[in-house]
Parts: C-alpha cells; sequence; structure tokens
C-alpha cells in the first residue's frame, strides 16, 4: 500500500487510517462468501466423510468401520456403477478428439467456420433433462431412428430398453451434448498460439499433420490437459440428469453411475451412511482424475 | 497454417454433416410439436401440417408447468443475485487487497471447485432438514449460492485482477472509504464480467435437476426442469404433447443462448486460458 501514498504531508495519517479501515473492509467483504464455502462444501465434506464410517437404519450414528465400503465393494449395481465409470474413461479420448480436431478446422477458417460454432456449442447450454426428453423420442423402439433403420432394410435396436446398449446411448447422447464445451476451450487456446511459430514451421516446409504435433499440441498441452480434465469431470458429474430421465438406471441396473447411485441410495433405499461412502468413492475419482491427468500430459509432451 | 482452397472445402462437408447431426434433433422436436397425434403415428418425420402452438399451449395449461416456471425464476433471480453479491465482494478483496491470509483464503474458494454436490449432498440433505430450510426457496438458493460461488469467485477475481491498483488507491486518497470504492468502482467497471458470469449462473440454476430434486419435495414447489422429467410419463402415449411440453421448457434458455452467446462463451473460456 505504500507507493499508493502521494501527498506528503499527510503521508502517516493517512496510511494509518488506510490500513485499519482496509483490513476491516477486507474482512467485511470476504467473510460471507467465506461463511457459504465453508458451511455449505467444506463442512458437508468432513459431515459426509465421518457419515460414511456410521451406519444405516438401526445402527444410524454407530461408528461401524469400514463396513459401508465392503457393502459397496459387494453391491453388483455399484459395481456395474464403476464399469461404467471405467467406460467413460475409455470414451474420453474420443470426447477429447472429436473437438479438438473440429477446432484445429475452425481455426484454418472453414466456410461458415462462426456459424458451425454457434451450432456445436448450443446443445451445452441446455439442461441435460431437455436433452434426454428429446433423445427420448428419437431412441424410443417405436421412434423415428428405428424407423430408419427399418427402412434400411436393418433391424431394430432397442436402445434404451437393451442392458447391452443402453449406456452405450446414453454415454453417446453425453458426448454429442457436450463437444462443443471443449471446443470452445480449444477454440480460446487457439487464439493465444503464437503466430510467428506457426508461420516459421510453414517456412519450413511442415505439412497440416507436422505443425500440429510439433508445433500446436506441444503450445497448447495446457488447454488439452485442461480440456481433458474438465471433459472426463463433466463425465463423472453431469451426466444425472440424462440418466434420471432417459433410463433411471435401468435397464437392470445397466446404467447407473455413481451420482445415480447416490442419489437412488440416499432416497429411494433411505441409506445415508452406504450413500455417504459411494460419494466418497467419488471423491478420491474425482481427485485421481485431476492428479493423473495432470502427469499424463506432462511426460506425453515431453515426449512429442 | 496450410489453407489451401480445395482442403478447406474438404472439411467443410463433415463439419457441415456434423452441425445437421447436431441441430437436426431440436428442428425434429419442434416438428413434431407442432403434429397432432395422429400425425405422429402415421409418419414420425413428415412437415407437420400447419405451424401451431397448440401442443405447446396445451401441455402449458395442463401440466402446471406455469407453478414450475415460476419457481424456477424465483430461486434461479435468488441465487444470481446473491452470487453475483458475494462473488463480486470476494474477487474485488481477492485481487486488489492486502489482508493476512489472503493467498491462504484464495485457495480453500477454489478448492471448493473440486467438491462436486454428489459428493456432499447426504449431509447436505440432513442440514437442510435440520433447520428447516428443506422444501423452500430459500433452502434451494442457498444450495445454488453454494454450489455456485467458487466459480463465481474465480471468475470475478481474474476479472478485477486485471484493472490497475492506481484505480482503487487514487479513489482513496481522494478520501473513499474501501467500502465505497467497491460500490462505486468496482460494480459499475465489473458490470460485463457480471452480466457474463450471471448468465452462466442463471443457466446452471435454471438447467439443474440434481439438487432442485433433492431439496423441493412437494409437488407445488418443483422447479421446471424437475417438471419436465414427469411429463414423460403423463404424455406418454402423446409425443407431440410431449414435445410441446419440452419445447415450452426449452424456450427461455435458446432465447438466452441467441442473445447473449458470446457472453457465455467468455466465461466458460475464461478459466481454461488462464491455466
Amino acid at each position: 500500500m505504500a507507493e499508493a501514498i502521494t501527498a506528503p504531508q499527510r503521508t502517516t495519517a493517512v496510511r494509518r487510517w488506510h490500513v485499519s479501515e482496509h483490513k476491516v473492509a477486507a474482512l467485511v467483504l470476504v467473510t460471507p462468501a467465506l461463511l457459504v464455502i465453508v458451511g455449505l462444501r467444506i463442512v458437508p465434506l468432513v459431515l459426509g466423510a465421518q457419515y460414511s464410517l456410521t451406519g444405516d437404519g438401526a445402527r444410524n450414528g454407530v461408528f461401524v468401520g469400514l463396513s459401508n465400503y465392503q457393502v459397496l465393494a459387494g453391491d453388483p449395481v455399484f459395481r456395474t456403477a464403476i464399469r461404467n465409470v471405467g467406460l467413460l474413461f475409455l470414451a474420453l479420448p474420443v470426447a477429447v478428439a472429436v473437438p479438438g480436431i473440429l477446432a484445429t478446422f475452425l481455426f484454418l477458417k472453414v466456410p461458415g467456420h462462426r456459424f458451425y460454432r454457434s451450432v456445436y456449442f448450443f446443445p451445452v447450454v441446455l439442461s441435460p433433462v431437455i436433452i434426454g426428453a428429446i433423445f427420448n423420442i428419437l431412441l424410443s423402439f417405436d421412434g423415428p431412428l428405428n424407423q430408419v433403420l427399418t427402412k434400411a432394410g436393418l433391424p431394430p435396436v432397442d436402445w434404451l430398453g437393451n442392458s447391452h446398449v443402453a449406456i452405450f446411448a446414453v454415454i453417446g447422447v453425453h458426448i454429442w451434448a457436450t463437444f462443443g464445451m471443449a471446443l470452445v476451450i480449444f477454440m480460446a487456446g487457439f487464439s493465444t498460439l503464437d503466430q510467428s511459430l506457426l508461420d516459421a514451421a510453414r517456412c519450413d516446409g511442415a505439412n497440416l499433420m507436422q505443425t500440429v504435433r510439433h508445433v500446436v499440441i506441444p503450445e497448447l498441452s495446457r488447454t488439452i490437459q485442461f480440456v481433458f480434465v474438465t471433459t472426463m469431470i463433466g463425465m463423472l458429474t453431469g451426466m444425472f440428469g440424462l440418466v434420471y430421465v432417459m433410463t433411471a438406471g435401468g435397464p437392470g441396473g445397466a446404467t447407473y453411475l455413481p451420482e445415480f447411485y447416490i442419489w437412488v441410495t440416499q432416497g429411494q433405499m433411505n441409506s445415508p451412511a452406504l450413500a455417504s461412502a459411494a460419494s466418497m468413492v467419488l471423491f478420491v475419482l474425482m481427485l485421481l482424475v485431476g492428479l493423473a491427468q495432470v502427469r499424463l500430459i506432462k511426460r506425453a509432451t515431453k515426449e512429442a | 497454417m496450410p489453407e489451401r482452397g480445395i482442403g478447406r472445402w474438404v472439411v467443410a462437408v463433415p463439419m457441415f454433416g456434423l452441425a445437421l447431426a447436431t441441430i437436426y434433433p431440436m428442428l425434429f422436436t419442434l416438428n413434431v410439436a407442432m403434429k397432432s397425434r395422429r400425425e405422429y403415428v402415421l409418419d414420425r418425420f413428415s412437415l407437420a401440417d400447419q405451424v401451431t402452438a397448440a401442443n405447446i399451449a396445451e401441455a402449458w395449461n395442463s401440466s402446471g408447468l406455469g407453478r414450475y416456471t415460476v419457481n424456477s425464476v424465483v430461486v434461479t433471480a435468488g441465487a444470481v443475485a446473491l452470487l453475483l453479491l458475494l462473488g463480486s465482494m470476494a474477487g474485488f478483496a481477492f485481487s486488489q487487497l492486502t489482508f493476512r491470509g489472503r493467498r491462504w483464503l484464495f485457495l480453500v474458494c477454489l478448492g471448493a471447485l473440486m467438491i462436486p454436490f454428489q459428493v456432499i449432498m447426504v449431509p447436505f440433505f440432513r442440514v437442510l432438514g435440520q433447520t428447516g430450510l428443506l422444501d423452500t426457496h430459500f433452502g434451494l438458493i442457498l444450495a445454488y449460492t453454494g454450489q455456485f460461488l467458487p466459480f463465481t469467485i474465480f471468475l470475478m477475481t481474474s476479472f478485477y485482477s486485471r484493472i490497475p491498483a492506481e484505480v482503487v488507491e487514487a479513489a482513496r486518497v481522494d478520501g473513499s472509504t474501501t467500502l465505497g470504492v467497491y460500490r462505486r468502482i468496482m460494480l459499475p467497471l465489473g458490470l460485463p464480467a457480471l452480466l457474463s458470469v450471471g448468465i452462466l449462473n442463471a443457466l446452471f440454476c435454471w438447467n439443474d435437476v440434481l439438487i432442485s430434486l433433492l431439496v423441493m419435495q412437494s409437488e407445488h414447489n418443483r422447479t421446471l426442469m424437475v417438471g419436465v422429467t414427469a411429463l414423460r410419463g403423463q404424455y406418454s402415449d402423446n409425443i407431440p404433447l410431449f414435445a410441446g411440453g419440452v419445447l415450452v421448457a426449452a424456450l427461455p434458455v435458446i432465447a438466452i443462448y441467441l442473445f447473449f452467446q458470446r457472453q457465455i462463451t467468455d466465461g466458460v473460456t475464461a478459466g481454461a486460458t488462464k491455466g
């Protein structure tokens, strides 16, 4: 603060008044927000960790050690939810690569690139509920997509009613609805690219693939890392609405994800302690995603 | 980068196909919403005989969507107002003022970004029940505020840190208090960021279904998105009516997107380029 005092004759008085007033003001400005964050985010997190070690029903509030976690490990529905998280991980490269390639095209200023950007981003602003409802119509067994398949001489597919297909339908719709998000993040990254590097690559006779591999990817490593993390977190925490509307976890629990499991276990099953344990598993999963991907990308960019 | 004419047109074809795939489901739904039930059963794809809002009107009138919309507007407006107030206050302090623990407290706020609602919903539900806030508009407003405040603080802090410190100091030397600086300088200067963050938060709150399902237990307190999830069962044998209800619920968001597209994309990318 000292550098701000420009009126020499009043220096000491002004400074003393400043220091105390300024500190009180900072306290007044920051405290409400901190109360909300600590009270509504951090305290519940600690409480949740504690609940996860207590029992449900008759053993409500009684310390039971890790038995909730043992129940989870043996629960076929929760295991399906975790298996589906594995599928999400497998889908992740696609969910990042598609918008990455599209962003490259848009960066090259294909004709109509502004229009494409607006269209691709549009589903991102719609609620998963709206998206899910629309695809409920499109993917229903007697719906339009199957009508097209039948006309083309193919057998209809029970997109949301077949336990082997439904999870892929839900993941596919999620990627369809959210790739615009990764796209605009990539484009923001592209706009920070150093044009002289690209010009240099061109002077050296690099083709598009070489330019992307040796200039764009290393330069954008932080953006790529950010997209990986946000896309995976979106998959782990942003699919509840779709599952709820499209399949309600069915058929036969095949489309459960951890967040849906937590919600059902807390509410319909009335087992909040077990739900808390599932919450902690999801939280650890989120932290691992953040850490693991930061490392992976660091290594990948060193090799490139 | 190479930009040979023919190559640009070659990529333009799949780009156009994908754009069609993105927009078609919406157009299909719009078309269906204008059909009669009979028309839809006979042919899913044919263009509607007439441009009509009859299904939309009927869905609106017969399924309580009006009441749900009022609930959604109330909680969204309340939460956004609270978020902008608390977020701009904290953002100003974190970016322009020096005080003990500033860095550490800011890290607490950012760390909360990594706690999704799913992880804390059980204790949250219990605490809300104990304080009598379950199934109340204020309870849902608080839930949304807690959920989206870390993100709001992050964006407001990075916006305000671009304002030179001299602006604040000059105002102070002129005899303004720090809170006066916030009210008379920081709030007006922050308007573009507040607009962007406000629209994003409004979308988050409006589109939410999980938090609303948890907090609002009774039917008359439902928000619009939860109301839409109930339409499917109600209109399972009348898809055009269902489509009409879905469309009504999507309309405000479509309008906001058409007007504020730049603010929305600026907001979601603001975090990315800072690293």
